[in-house]
This record gives C-alpha cells, sequence and structure tokens, in this order.
C-alpha cells in the first residue's frame, strides 16, 4: 500500500518525467522490434509498419500504463477542471456574474455573522464565564417590566451577606471623570468605583500587589486604588515604586494596592479603580450599584434565585410597587454574556434577518441565471449525450463547474467579509460593543464555507436535475430552447427576490425615516454657534460649596471676556445628554399638591438658558441674585408645567416646600431618563441654580456627572478652546478640561445605535436592489438572445422597434411588479417587528412605501431597458438569410 | 502458430516476474525472454506488457533503473525487489499445486474412480 501511494506520487510530483520515461520506453521497444525484424528478412518500410502494428495503439497502451499506475482518475480530473474551467471563461457574463452574487452574499453574511456571533454566541473574556451573571427584576401587574436591576445600599448589604451561593460584587454603572495629579500635570482619567470580591467574580489577580479587602471597601475606610496597567505604564512608567505609595486622586491620596495585569479587560474598562465603599447612605441611597455576580462552586442558579428573593424580601424600600397595585415583584439571575448584550441583541438580529434574505435573493438570481445557462446548453448536452457520453458524466461536468464557482465565490467573498468587518468596525463607535475586539474567527469561515457548498448544492441541483430530461432528438433538430415552463419559473423567482428586496428597502426607508425624525426633532435650543467643555469636579476641593461657586463664577466670567464670546454657562448636563434623576420630588402646592414625582433635576449657572438659547416661555431664568442666601428657586420646563400643573400658570407655585417656581422653559431633546418613550425626547426637568445646592448632593452629583462649559460664539473664534482652557487655569491652574466638543457631536453620540442601524440596514438593502437589478437583467438579456430570430423576423415584417423592445422587456416589468405588490404585501406582516425601533414614523408609511415603488420602478426600468438596446441593433436582412 | 499455448489469463503477471528473476532486462527484453524460455511456445500480446510491467512496478514487485541496453542505447532496465521474489515463489508454489491438481484430475481414468 505504501509503496502503491509512493510510486502515485513520484510520478504525479514528476509527471513531465514520467511521460517522458514512458515514450522513451516504448520507442526503445518498437525500434528494438524492428530492427529484429530487418534482421530476420522482412524489408525496411515493412518492418516499421509491421512493429507499429503488432505493438498496437501507442496512445491505448500509454493510457493503460497511466491507468496501471492510478493516474487515471486525476488525469480526468484535470481534464474535467480544465474543460469547466473553458467554460466559465468562455461566458465571462455569467461566470462574473455568479461569483459576484456569491462574494457580496457570503461577504455580507459573514461579516454580519462576525458581529453577532462575538456579541450573541462568543463568552466573555472570563474563566468560566458560564457562572457568571447579574440579576434581572421581573415586576408583574399593570406597570410590569422586566429588567436589570440596579441596587442600593441597604439589597447590596443583603446579597452579600444573605446569599451563599454567590459570590456577589457591585460596582458603579459605568465610569466617570477623574483628576489624576501625576508630577507637574493633572490628567483626566475614566475611573471606577468597586467593591471588594469584584475582580475576584471576574477571575482577575493583579498582576502587583492585591484586591480590594473587605476593610478596604466599608464606608469611611481610607482611600485606596488598583491601576489598569496600561494607566501604570503610560504615567507611572511600570515603576514598581508605585504600588504601595500614594497617588494624589480627585485632590486626595489614594494609596495604590495592586496593578491589574496586562491586556487584562472588565465590563467597566477603567483606567483605574477605587474601592466603591457601600453603605446606605450617600450613592447608597439610590439605586446606583450594577451587581455582578458569581455561582460558588457546588450551588445551582435555582438555589442562588431561591436565597436572592428571600433575602431580599426583608428590604424596607418596595419602590417597585409604588403607583403600581396588586403588583408582584421577583428577582432573578441572568447569565452576563445575555445580560450585557441583551441591548444589542434585536439591532444583531434584525441584522441576521436581512442577510438571511440576501442569501435568499442570491440564491434566487443563481437559480434564475443557472437555468437560463442549462436551457442554452441543453443543444449541447443532446450533442455529449448523441456522442456516447453518460448522464452521469454531464452531471458530474456540471457539479464541477459549480462547485469551482462556489469556490471562487466563497473565496471572493471571504475577502469582501473581511473588508466589510474592518469597514463596519470602524462606523461603530469606540466601547460601543461589550467585546473588546471581533476577529474573523474560525467558526465564521466554517458558517461561510457552509453556505457557499449548500449555495452550490441548491443552485447546482437545476441544471443538473435538467440533464435527465434532455429529450435528444428534439433538442438537436430545434434551435428554440428555453421552454415556456422554465421562463415561468424564472420570472417567479425574480418576482420572489424583489419582494425579498422590498421588504429589506422598506424596513431601511422606515429606519432612515425615524432617524431624520429623530435628528430634526426641533432641539428646543440652537446648537449653532456653541462649543461645549467637559471637567470632572469630583474632587475634594469643589466639595466645599464656596470654593465650587468661585471657579463656576470666575471660569464663566473669563470665557465671556474672550473676544467673539458671546455668552458662557456651567450646566451639570446639557441637551442630548442624560441629566441627573431625583426619584421623589414632592410638588408642594397647585393642582398635584402631594405628588412625589420623578424628573431630571439640572443644576446650572446663570445665563445657561441665554447661552443656549433655550427660550424661556413664562417668568425669568436665573440672575446672579439667586445666590445661595437667596429665596431658593427653580425654573420648570414645559413637560413638567403640562404634567404637573395641567395649564394652571405654575409661577409662584412651590416644589420640596421652600422651592418657588419663577419660570417655565421650552423643552431640550434629551435622551430618556424618566420614561424610555424614544432615544430622544423631551420629558419634564426642573432646573436649579448651581449655587442653591447643597455640598451633599453636589458631591455626590459630581460622583456621576462631567459639568460642561457653554460657550456661544457669534462666528467661528480662532483658537476658541486654547483660549477657554486659559480662562479655565486662570481660575484653578490644576483642572484639566477632559475634551471640546460640538452640539452635533452630542448628538450623534445619543443617535449612534440608530445611526448605525440604519447604515447596516441601507447598506444590505442597496446590496439587495443591486443583486435584484442583476436577476432583472439577466432575465431579460436572455430573452433578447433567446428570441433574436424571432425579434428579426418580425422587424422584416414591419414590426417597429419600440414594438420589440416593449414585448422582450415586459416578464422584466411584469415581474418586477408583481415582486413589488408581494413585497408590500410581506412587508405589511413581517414590519411589525421592527415598530419598537421607530419613532414618529408608522410602519404603513406612505412617503416610505412610494419611495420604495419609485426605486424599485427606476431601478427596473434601467435594468430592462439596457438589455434591450441590443434589439435596435438586430438586423433582419441577416435574420432571413439565417433563416 | 499451432505449436503456440494460449497465455491463461492472470499468468502474465507471473511468467514476468519469473522473466525479471532470472536477469534484470527492459521491457523488449522481458518479451524475448518468456517466449524464449518457453521454448517459443508463449506469445505475449505486446500491447498488453507495458501496462503490466507498470503495474507490478506500481506494486513494489518491480524495481526500474535506466541503464544502457546490448547496441548501447538508453533503455529502462527491470528489476525483482524483495517483495517481487517473495511474490514469485508464491505464486510459483500455488501455480504447481493448480498444475498437478488439474493433471491429477485430467489424467483420471474411469477404473479409478
Amino acid at each position: 500500500m505504501l509503496a502503491r501511494v509512493r510510486s502515485l506520487l513520484r510520478a504525479l510530483l514528476s509527471r513531465r518525467r514520467f511521460e517522458a520515461g514512458m515514450t522513451e520506453e516504448l520507442r526503445f521497444h518498437i525500434d528494438q522490434y524492428t530492427e529484429d525484424l530487418v534482421r530476420s528478412g522482412v524489408p525496411v518500410e515493412e518492418a516499421g509498419r509491421r512493429a507499429r502494428l503488432e505493438f498496437g495503439g501507442i496512445n491505448t497502451v500509454e493510457e493503460d500504463c497511466r491507468e496501471a499506475r492510478g493516474l487515471k482518475v486525476f488525469d480526468e480530473a484535470r481534464r474535467e477542471l480544465r474543460y469547466a474551467g473553458r467554460q466559465l471563461r468562455g461566458n465571462p457574463g455569467f461566470t462574473s456574474a455568479v461569483i459576484l452574487t456569491l462574494a457580496l452574499a457570503i461577504g455580507a453574511n459573514s461579516a454580519i455573522f462576525s458581529i453577532v456571533n462575538a456579541l450573541l454566541l462568543k463568552s466573555p473574556p472570563y474563566v468560566h464565564a458560564e457562572r457568571m451573571g447579574t440579576i434581572y427584576t421581573r415586576v408583574t401587574g399593570p406597570r410590569g417590566y422586566d429588567a436589570r436591576h440596579n441596587l442600593d445600599g441597604e439589597q447590596w448589604e443583603l446579597l452579600r451577606d444573605h446569599v451563599p451561593a454567590l459570590i456577589s460584587a457591585v460596582s458603579t454603572r459605568g465610569t466617570s471623570g477623574a483628576n489624576l495629579e501625576a508630577g507637574s500635570h493633572v490628567q483626566f482619567l475614566h475611573a471606577a468605583r468597586i467593591s471588594a470580591h469584584y475582580l475576584d467574580v471576574l477571575g482577575l489577580q493583579p498582576a502587583l500587589g492585591r484586591n480590594f479587602s473587605e476593610d478596604e471597601d466599608r464606608p469611611h475606610a481610607p482611600n485606596s486604588a488598583i491601576l489598569s496597567y496600561s494607566l501604570w505604564r503610560n504615567v507611572f512608567g511600570s515603576s514598581p515604586d508605585t504600588l504601595g505609595h500614594s497617588i494624589l486622586l480627585k485632590g486626595e491620596p489614594y494609596s495604590v494596592i495592586g496593578i491589574l495585569p496586562e491586556g487584562a479587560t472588565t465590563p467597566l474598562n477603567a483606567d483605574l479603580y477605587t474601592a466603591i465603599q457601600a453603605g446606605r447612605e450617600g450613592a447608597g441611597a439610590g439605586t446606583n450599584f450594577e451587581a455582578i455576580i458569581r455561582l460558588r462552586d457546588g450551588a445551582t442558579w435555582q438555589e442562588a434565585d431561591a436565597e436572592l428573593n428571600r433575602a431580599w424580601s426583608l428590604r424596607t424600600g418596595r419602590y417597585e410597587l409604588k403607583d403600581n397595585p396588586g403588583a408582584q415583584v421577583s428577582f432573578y439571575c441572568v447569565p452576563l454574556q445575555k445580560a450585557e448584550t441583551a441591548q444589542l441583541r434585536p439591532q444583531a438580529l434584525t441584522l441576521m434577518l436581512a442577510a438571511i434574505l440576501i442569501l435568499l435573493i442570491a440564491c434566487a438570481n443563481l437559480a434564475g441565471v443557472t437555468l437560463v445557462r442549462m436551457m442554452r446548453r441543453a443543444p449541447e448536452v443532446a450533442t455529449r449525450l448523441a456522442l456516447g457520453a453518460t448522464r452521469w458524466q454531464i452531471q458530474k461536468q456540471f457539479w464541477i463547474e459549480n462547485l469551482l464557482l462556489a469556490l471562487a465565490g466563497g473565496a471572493v467573498g471571504m475577502g469582501v467579509g473581511w473588508a466589510a468587518l474592518r469597514g463596519l468596525l470602524l462606523l461603530l463607535p469606540e466601547h460601543f460593543l461589550p467585546v473588546a475586539r471581533i476577529p474573523l474567527d474560525g467558526r465564521v469561515l466554517a458558517f461561510t464555507l457552509a453556505v457557499s457548498l449548500f449555495t452550490s448544492v441548491l443552485f447546482g441541483m437545476l441544471p443538473a436535475l435538467a440533464a435527465r430530461k434532455v429529450d435528444l432528438r428534439s433538442s438537436m433538430s430545434s434551435r428554440a430552447v428555453a421552454g415556456a415552463g422554465s421562463q415561468t419559473l424564472r420570472e417567479a423567482l425574480i418576482a420572489g427576490e424583489v419582494a425579498l428586496t422590498v421588504v429589506l428597502l422598506t424596513a431601511s426607508g422606515l429606519l432612515i425615516r425615524s432617524l431624520i425624525h429623530l435628528e430634526t426633532l426641533p432641539p428646543g435650543f440652537n446648537p449653532n454657534g456653541v462649543i461645549v467643555a467637559k471637567a470632572s469636579l469630583d474632587d475634594v476641593r469643589f466639595h466645599d460649596p464656596a470654593g465650587l461657586r468661585k471657579l463656576l463664577e470666575e471660569s464663566t466670567a473669563a470665557m465671556r471676556q474672550i473676544p467673539g464670546v458671546q455668552n458662557a454657562a456651567v450646566g451639570i448636563s446639557l441637551p442630548f445628554e442624560r441629566a441627573p434623576i431625583s426619584g421623589d420630588l414632592t410638588i408642594s402646592d397647585g393642582p398635584a399638591a402631594g405628588r412625589q414625582v420623578e424628573t431630571d433635576m439640572v443644576f446650572v449657572t446663570p445665563g445657561y438658558f441665554e447661552a443656549l438659547q433655550i427660550p424661556g416661555l413664562v417668568g425669568r431664568s436665573f440672575t446672579e441674585r439667586d445666590g445661595p442666601d437667596a429665596q431658593r428657586v427653580a425654573v420648570i420646563n414645559q413637560t413638567f408645567a403640562r404634567k404637573f400643573f395641567y395649564g394652571v400658570n405654575p409661577l409662584g407655585h412651590y416644589l420640596e416646600k421652600n422651592l418657588l417656581i419663577v419660570g417655565v422653559v421650552a423643552d431640550v431633546a434629551v435622551p430618556p431618563g424618566v420614561d424610555a418613550a424614544a432615544p430622544l425626547t423631551g420629558e419634564q426637568a426642573v432646573y436649579i441654580p448651581y449655587r442653591q445646592v447643597d455640598a451633599q448632593t453636589l458631591s455626590l452629583a459630581h460622583a456621576w456627572f462631567q459639568p460642561s462649559w457653554v460657550v456661544r460664539t457669534a462666528g467661528p473664534v480662532e483658537g476658541l478652546t486654547g483660549e477657554m482652557q486659559r480662562a479655565l487655569a486662570g481660575v484653578d491652574p490644576t483642572l484639566p478640561f477632559s475634551g471640546f466638543y460640538a452640539m452635533r457631536d452630542l448628538q450623534a453620540k445619543t443617535l449612534a445605535a440608530q445611526r448605525i442601524e440604519v447604515a447596516l440596514l441601507g447598506a444590505m438593502a442597496a446590496l439587495a436592489l443591486l443583486l435584484s437589478a442583476v436577476g432583472i437583467f439577466a432575465l431579460v438579456a436572455n430573452l433578447v438572445a433567446q428570441r433574436t430570430r424571432e425579434i428579426g423576423i418580425r422587424l422584416a415584417l414591419g414590426a417597429t422597434v419600440q414594438n420589440a423592445v416593449v414585448q422582450v422587456g415586459r416578464p422584466g416589468v411584469g415581474a418586477s411588479a408583481l415582486g413589488l405588490v408581494l413585497g408590500l404585501i410581506l412587508g405589511a406582516g413581517a414590519l411589525r417587528v421592527l415598530r419598537s425601533a421607530l419613532y414618529g414614523v408608522d410602519i404603513y408609511d406612505p412617503l416610505t412605501i412610494l419611495a420604495v415603488a419609485l426605486t424599485l420602478a427606476a431601478v427596473t426600468l434601467v435594468a430592462t431597458i439596457v438589455p434591450t438596446l441590443k434589439v435596435a441593433r438586430i438586423d433582419p436582412a441577416a435574420t432571413l438569410r439565417e433563416e | 502458430m499451432s505449436k503456440n499455448a494460449e497465455l491463461l489469463p492472470g499468468t502474465l503477471d507471473m511468467l514476468i516476474l519469473k522473466a525479471v528473476s532470472l536477469k534484470p532486462l527492459h521491457g523488449y527484453g522481458v518479451l524475448l525472454r518468456i517466449r524464449q524460455i518457453s521454448r517459443d511456445a508463449l506469445e505475449i500480446p505486446q500491447g498488453s506488457l507495458y501496462p503490466a510491467l507498470y503495474r507490478l512496478e506500481h506494486q513494489g514487485l518491480l524495481a526500474t533503473d535506466w541503464g544502457e541496453s546490448e547496441n548501447h542505447r538508453r533503455a529502462k532496465y527491470y528489476t525483482l525487489t524483495a517483495a517481487g521474489r517473495r511474490r514469485l515463489r508464491e505464486e510459483t508454489a500455488g501455480w504447481n499445486r493448480l498444475v498437478s491438481a488439474i493433471s491429477a484430475a485430467m489424467n483420471t481414468t474411469s477404473e479409478e474412480v
């Protein structure tokens, strides 16, 4: 056996030597024989002839020798491949249409699938991530919901102390800005606060030092910090002395107790971690923490859920049941990966669905194109059958051609997929995906290959099956090849793919309309000519209200002095941004007296409304006289007035006993904090002068929010950001701005998810349209080619070119029109799932439907007319001569 | 040609191995040698000689080497490998058993039954 393989390999690898040796050996034989014959008296010419004759056909002998060597299979395969290659090269239109279709469909699929895989299938990068989780709340009743649970201090203590099935930890929700003094300058960085065991839950051990101990995590314990590896390297030069020493963070000394290993990721991905020191006071008084848990060895999720519900039944605060009579509350653990990706899941699934539609459209195209090709090749098949080829040989030939096409398409598709994935990832904002990086991994490649092979089988089957039905006599005698049945089938395929295209087009059209709606929502202020700078005030120096007042007043005054600047102010949050929320603001009098309401609370300096040009509706805005010792005042927005004062003039009424409403301003667009109705809404808000906020509230709010300095200019000002930084440094030389933004940047950031979905789905709809156009084009082009003779005769008999064009173009237009109707019907049902992603537009949006119909009509006309241009070039005389 | 015996199916390989076992030969030499050792009784069809040689080489029973012929031309010489020698022994033994069994059968008279 081994000897055979070796001999076969030798013959295969040095094939030329094998062939030359064989020829030489056989020639030697014949020559020797001839010589012997001559020697025995046969004349020379006669000897040569006889030697060759007795030897037999030299080609047959050579062929038998090759077969003896096991080369026959390879020779046949090579011959068939060469033949298939020649067939494909001889038909560049067909070949490039198929490879392009395959490449686009497979490319789009593998790019999308890579992202879906990374989001939904791949487990997070932690040890035994399947045993990690977080906690969800399920509330039943009229105002029920099912969502990720945020904890307050009491719940955290109960979870930590009374749920033995879990190792539990909490952290802040996301990171917040902080200032780190490193040598001569102060650096802005992203800090997160975590409890003891947080890193244990993740299975992370510091590269140097240790994790937070339970003592360090108690309220009022000494400050300690753990650094990320990159911060340690970039700021502290990887000095081992950093450990155990103290750094100046947020204006206070923190001792460094650990340094994370290189490349370690956490769900927070902060530059620096401090102990959260959560109690029931301060941040612990509200639901400001996020839990992360790990199931202990031997415990089950059922046990954990039971212990959790028992532990939290001991709570004193049952806020879920407020305004929700008869509701039931329960809690349950959810695997970390599911929770982390829950928000992106609908988008990812929508895209995956779109990718499947693209694949279906591509398959319809391929089937149609291959069908035509088969019909055109019927005479060839018949000839080969007549010449003695078996049906199996012919089918094999088709399979080989299809396999070649599928492999070529798959290879190009992988390239397209790689490029598309790069493009998609560039499109995504940083930290948008909860996973660090997305490679085009092995599973994706396997999926791609499977799709490619499946497609090959699917569309290769049609002609292979059709080959069984070719009737010898009729195919050879008649040149009219395509039967009426195949024409109907093609038109049905085109109608089907157009219908799917219409669904995709409508979906992306609706999303575009929705995005336009959101982007053109009246923002409620004038975003043009405003520049914004942010800084972290989470710093002991600004916990003192007098120090903060000085900073805000003097820095805004200095910025107003910059030439070209019209106004400057500070707000804790801006339009297009989440605002701090008060959960229980009491309305003291008026029609809703006594009600406790949830509302945005925005701390602002005088000039905030003027700088942003938020129109005042009634009353006044804040002035320098609204100081710490003056009457406490508030300005409410229009929604607050409408919701809680029912048309009564709110001026002169009080909130929180002694907070006097002095003005009403227009709503501005913000991401929802109170009521998740849309990505941008105008929700109830109360504005409070910064100078009247008490120290404790300020330090709490500044731990979460980085206030913004807003500067309005009349026109572009050269070097404005530098001037703003100088103005701030004039008051506090150690306070850095974290960055400068235009209002449009903030809006884009808020609408990033919508924008990406529109871009992705739009691209896929365009791809579907392109594929459909290729399908219609191929259909009509084929009709023209088929009917050249018939059209020529008609033209010779006096028909006009227009008549002929209309006649061959009709099936393409007809199939497309049928597809449009089918697609609209299909869309009416299928697009209902999109409803939750649409804002300001209904799924039965006439404008979108009209746009889809017009786009499709235009593309159909182009795809139909271009191939019919050939009709004008048909020469009736030539056709008649041919007859 | 009446003195020629029919070549039994399956015996060509055996004859080639035998011929080559006596002395390394080129293909034409194999043809001559078989004719010689069968005393001109066996005539190998020339067309089927080479496929058989290639098959035996492929099976590792024959080895090949390019050498010089009697009249100083380059020629491919076949020699027996160890496996080929083993095969020849088995085939010879099998053939002898077959021959004696068949001749015993064919020479049986009615009295011996």
